[in-house]
């Protein structure tokens, strides 16, 4: 199944939705620029109703922008119908033809696209093959587990060599543990066949792991485009830093800049923050934010902040304690606990954290 | 108490209730008996008195013997002039002369004539048979006047005494009253709630009298012939002709079911399947012939373009038109039927996910071929359904044939003419027994083989999201076509009520009040008690029907299928047959209602039950059954979570199937034609006598009124309930 990769351009792409019966228009995608490399695998990630879903579906050619370009492979496919376009695309609830078995299903779109009989019963072997399926040919969808409909839907998309593989939250109605397993196994097939991939969801731990690039949409805006530990690590604004991870916030003065690092005062404390994002002038209000595991505990008063430890919860690896402060209660990561002494609940303690690992962000407009 | 105990007593109350019942069944039929032989007897004996004296008569008198005592024969004995102790006997019926002759020698014989040379009666205990006729026979002596001389003994072959009809009665009693005790003791004893076990023990009581009964006696009845059994009447069924009438009923039942379905699904698609204008609109109208009365649509065509239609006559000036026949039987059946192909297939259509078509789209298929590879198979289960619903609706149909037929012939007129035409009722059934078996084919193949087959969603929930499969083209003609059906539909009512208004509709245009008044005068005692009628049966059925469903999806018991399918047989069905099977059974003892209000309201309840059922079944599914658990784990009865939380809940699907049977009854007429009496009189049926007798005036303000009543019924029902899916539903299974 090997074929060119070719890469998707999305070129200030806007999807307004005109409103009957005088309600106001809804603006469902505004704007939207990003490009797709060959063979990448990116993830449109957002909260329900910010715009992935339908720039999905305006690349697969259900909904058609109102304003802007899409284009595959260098080709502009803005007002092509889906029938037209070389992408293939995994539904949520899956659309396996229930009036047609296992196989059947995956050959329908080698049928329509009149590849010879014995290339069909060829290619359709190795795509169950691939996904694990190959017992199950004869079955009829409805008697399938979910993650089984997942394969079938997997492979039918694959079959057909599309230049582009869309999936919308495939992975949404399946349980957790399936769905581990699945995210695994389709960056996997994805890898291994370099195709290009965009990928839907509002999971960030799925996003995070399986994508070359996580696209972060609110209200059809694009917020920012990068790689997961981008994503993860240097947030740009207070909403992606909040989406993709536990987070705390720190209300600050921006003191100065230094490069990419800043100086700021938290309530007249003067503290060093590793890097900054664009947009963070000396002189400014500002929000500090801080992830679990770079924030330490301390004796009260020797930290940035004192508060009251409200409750630990045990996860293993790592303990989480909630701290009460003025702040607001932080969430504190103890990594590799075993051994080491944990302040009681109850108990007054000081909270500080690791300067490099913080970042400072714009505060928080919309 | 342990099980067995309990069995114990039970069977020893049973017995015990057995030997009473025995003993008191026992008494009454030898009481019975005797009474009837007595007065036998003394009949035997009036009738000896009206021998002649003279010989020469006595072959007459003989002869007309039978007449008085029907199936029975007499032996006249002279005493010979030879021997006084010897007769010579006379006789009419050489069988009679046989059997007296072999049983003279006999012991009882002798004591008979003995008897009556002492001027004695005697009646013999000895049974013979003549003519495969149990006999006893009757002595008695014939004398002067002065009684001073025995002229001759008259001896009397006197078929079996007793009343078989009483006695037959008293046997079923006897067994009813047993049967009862033992179900009623038997569900206090064992049942864990008695109010289910009584409540089905009701339902299967009410089964057996008002369903089982009547049709059995109706196939029964087609076995006899005169009282005794015969094939004749099927010989008769099976004729050429009447073959040829389930021959003209099958051909268009096929023609109807075809077009209708074809129609029911360009309006299903247009209406579900394309962005079209006015939905709501179309959704309406294509339901509008659904709940229409009988003979309107036909009424309307008749108008149009009968013999002295206004378009084919006045307009077209045609001479050698004719409406009457298969051609026009399609045409309105068509669009009286084509809601039930719709509402089935707006369902399935509806329903099919749309992310099915976006994948086949999205796998590049065309338009076209998403709807031959995608669309198409997938309603392919509805589309057969909505067929076989419509072959099955046309075949039972009786108001359409019955005034549009012409020379064209359907069985179930046919049934119907051998009814009140010939007066042969066991033909009637027959004909419309032969009627059932294409009707029942088809509603257990669509039942058991085709509802089976359909494709719902697999996973998830389905998009809903439309997908334009048509092209823009094809969307356009489509919907020209969907809008040109519906103004023919409605210009077949507009004609309806512009016939309220012509005075000599044909021959003279002009303007008229007085139809209104003279229909209306004449429709008076109609119009109150077909709403009597109606509004008698529709409580009675929706709670029966809510009852039964919640028996049906909650309750487990032994004969629960069986029950069920009995329940269900009446919407299969035609109701010419269920009406022709309550006139024989219910025109005797122990259930004799014919003529009465009674039997057309139970016919109503029996005919509509099954919609009812089914809503309320269907409703109760989406109902957790741990709501009702709640109820009684708070300490309701079984009574009480009835009517305090079932009811409630499956409010929409009671009153649905309430203005359901509101509907059907109003606009019956394929059984209560046979129902009615001059007290109990139906709108339809007099809409059809004031259209056999050319009165088009009398006959549209009469349907129209029936529509304005049904309409009424619909909209007050839309406005009690917002969610009528379940009533569309009720139609279009």
């Amino acid at each position: 199944m090997a074929k060119e990769p070719v890469a998707v351009t999305v070129d200030r792409v806007t999807r307004i939705y005109k409103n009957v019966k005088g309600r106001p228009d809804v603006v469902a995608v505004n704007e939207a620029s990003f490009v797709v490399a060959p063979g990448e695998l990116v993830t449109l990630l957002g909260p329900s109703g910010c715009g992935k879903t339908t720039t999905l579906r305006m690349i697969a050619g259900f909904d058609l922008p109102t304003k802007g370009q899409i284009r595959i492979g260098g080709e502009d496919v803005s007002s092509l119908p889906p029938n037209k376009r070389d992408t293939a695309t995994v539904f949520q609830s899956y659309g396996l033809f229930p009036h047609m078995n296992v196989a059947e299903n995956v050959a329908y779109g080698l049928r329509i696209r009149k590849v010879p009989k014995s290339e069909v019963d060829e290619r359709v072997k190795r795509a169950l093959a691939l996904t694990g399926l190959s017992d199950l040919a004869d079955r009829s969808p409805g008697r399938l587990s979910g993650g089984q409909q997942q394969r079938v839907a997997l492979s039918r998309s694959l079959v057909v060599e599309p230049g582009v593989l869309l999936l919308d939250e495939p992975l949404s109605n399946l349980d957790a543990l399936l769905r581990e397993q699945m995210r695994v196994e389709i960056r996997r097939i994805q890898k291994s066949l370099g195709i290009t991939a965009v990928y839907v969801t509002h999971d960030r731990v799925e996003a995070m792991s399986l994508s070359d690039r996580v696209i972060v949409m609110k209200d059809g805006r694009i917020r920012q485009i990068g790689s997961p530990s981008v994503i993860y690590e240097r947030p740009d604004s207070v909403f992606v830093a909040g989406f993709v991870g536990k987070v705390a916030f720190f209300p600050v003065d921006v003191l100065g800049d230094d490069g990419d690092a800043c100086s700021c005062s938290i309530r007249g404390k003067a503290v060093r923050a590793g890097s900054r994002a664009p947009g963070v002038v000396a002189g400014g209000k500002a929000a500090l934010m801080a992830r679990p595991e770079s924030l330490v505990l301390g004796r009260p008063g020797e930290g940035v902040v004192d508060g009251e430890v409200r409750q630990n919860v045990y996860l293993g690896s790592s303990v989480e304690s909630f701290v009460t402060t003025e702040y607001g209660e932080l969430l504190v990561q103890i990594d590799d606990p075993a051994g080491k002494r944990l302040a009681a609940e109850g108990e007054r303690v000081s909270v500080s954290f690791n300067e490099e690992r913080v970042r400072v962000l714009p505060a928080e407009a919309d | 108490m342990p099980t067995k105990q309990r069995l114990i007593r039970y069977l020893a109350a049973l017995a015990i209730f057995a030997a009473a019942d025995a003993w008191i069944f026992a008494t009454l039929r030898s009481t019975l008996r005797d009474d009837a032989a007595r007065s036998r007897d003394s009949s035997l004996a009036l009738l000896a008195d009206s021998a002649p004296e003279d010989l020469g008569l006595i072959e007459d008198w003989l002869a007309s013997v039978p007449e008085s005592l029907p199936g029975g024969a007499a032996i006249y004995l002279v005493p010979s002039e030879d021997d006084p102790y010897a007769y010579d006997p006379y006789a009419a019926d050489p069988a009679a002369l046989d059997l007296w002759l072999e049983l003279e020698p006999g012991e009882d014989a002798q004591k008979g004539l003995e008897s009556a040379y002492y001027f004695e009666n005697y009646a013999s205990p000895v049974e013979a048979t003549l003519a495969d006729t149990a006999v006893r026979l009757f002595y008695a002596p014939i004398t002067d006047e002065a009684e001073g001389e025995l002229l001759a003994i008259a001896v009397f072959m006197a078929p079996e005494a007793g009343a078989p009809g009483v006695e037959r009665l008293l046997t079923v009693f006897a067994i009813g009253a047993f049967a009862l005790f033992a179900a009623l003791t038997g569900v206090s004893r064992f049942a864990r709630d008695p109010t289910v076990g009584y409540a089905v023990l009701t339902l299967a009581g009410l089964s057996v009298v008002f369903i089982v009964f009547p049709l059995f006696e109706a196939f029964r009845l087609s076995f006899v012939k005169d009282g005794h059994a015969s094939l004749a009447v099927w010989a008769d069924a099976l004729s050429g002709a009447h073959l040829q009438a389930l021959w003209g009923s099958i051909r268009l039942g096929v023609w109807t079911a075809s077009t209708s379905t074809l129609v029911g699904f360009l309006f299903a698609f247009v209406i579900h399947r394309t962005s079209a204008r006015g939905k709501k609109f179309l959704a309406a109208v294509a339901q509008l012939p659904v709940i229409s009365p009988p003979f309107s649509l036909t009424l309307s065509i008749i108008l149009l373009a009968g013999n002295n239609g206004l378009i084919t006559k006045q307009l077209l000036g045609m001479d050698n038109f004719s409406i009457y026949g298969l051609g026009g039987l399609v045409l309105v059946q068509t669009i009286g039927m084509f809601p039930i192909a719709y509402l089935t297939l707006a369902g399935v259509l509806q329903g099919l996910d749309a992310t099915l078509e976006e994948a086949a789209l999205d796998m590049n298929a065309s338009r076209w071929q998403v709807f031959r590879t995608v669309t198409l198979p997938l309603a392919t289960p509805g589309i057969l359904s909505a067929w076989l619903l419509v072959f099955t609706n046309s075949l039972a149909d009786f108001a359409n044939p019955l005034l549009l037929a012409g020379n064209y012939r359907v069985l179930s007129v046919e049934a119907y003419i051998q009814v009140t035409g010939r007066n042969d009722l066991g033909g009637g059934a027959a004909l419309s027994l032969l009627l059932l078996l294409p009707t029942l084919t088809a509603y257990f193949v669509q039942r058991n083989w085709v509802s089976k087959r359909s494709y719902v969603t697999v996973t998830g929930k389905p998009n809903l999201k439309l997908v334009e499969v048509a092209s823009p083209a094809v969307r356009v003609a489509m919907t020209a076509g969907v809008w040109l059906i519906v103004a023919f539909t409605l210009s077949l009512y507009g004609t309806i009520v512009a016939g309220c208004f012509v005075k000599n509709w044909g021959i003279d245009y002009s303007f008229t009040l007085a139809n209104i008044g003279e229909a209306l005068t004449r429709g008076k005692d109609a119009i109150r008690s077909t709403l009597t009628l109606a509004a008698v049966a529709t409580p009675i059925a929706g709670l029966v029907a809510m009852a039964a469903a919640v028996i049906f999806v909650r309750k487990t018991f032994v004969g629960k299928k069986a029950l069920e399918a009995v329940m269900m047989t009446p919407f299969a069905i035609p109701g010419t047959l269920l009406g022709i099977a309550y006139i024989l059974a219910f025109n005797k003892a122990p259930i004799l209602i014919v003529g009465t209000g009674a039997i057309i309201i139970i016919n109503y309840i029996v005919r509509e039950l099954p919609v009812g059922i089914e809503g309320g079944v269907a409703s109760l599914r989406q109902i957790d059954p741990s709501i009702e658990e709640a109820a009684r784990d708070l300490g309701a009865d079984e009574g009480t979570v009835f009517r305090s939380v079932v009811l409630p809940l499956v409010r929409p699907a009671f009153i649905s199937s309430m203005s359901y049977t509101f509907v059907r009854s109003m606009t019956a007429v394929s059984a209560v034609i046979f129902l009615i009496s001059a007290r109990w009189y139906h709108m339809t049926v007099l809409i059809y006598n004031f259209s056999e007798n050319i009165r088009f005036g009398l006959a549209s303000v009469l349907a129209t009124t029936l529509i304005i009543i049904v309409m009424g019924a619909f909209g007050l029902m839309r406005l009690l309930v917002r969610d009528t899916g379940a009533f569309d539903k009720s139609i279009s299974r």
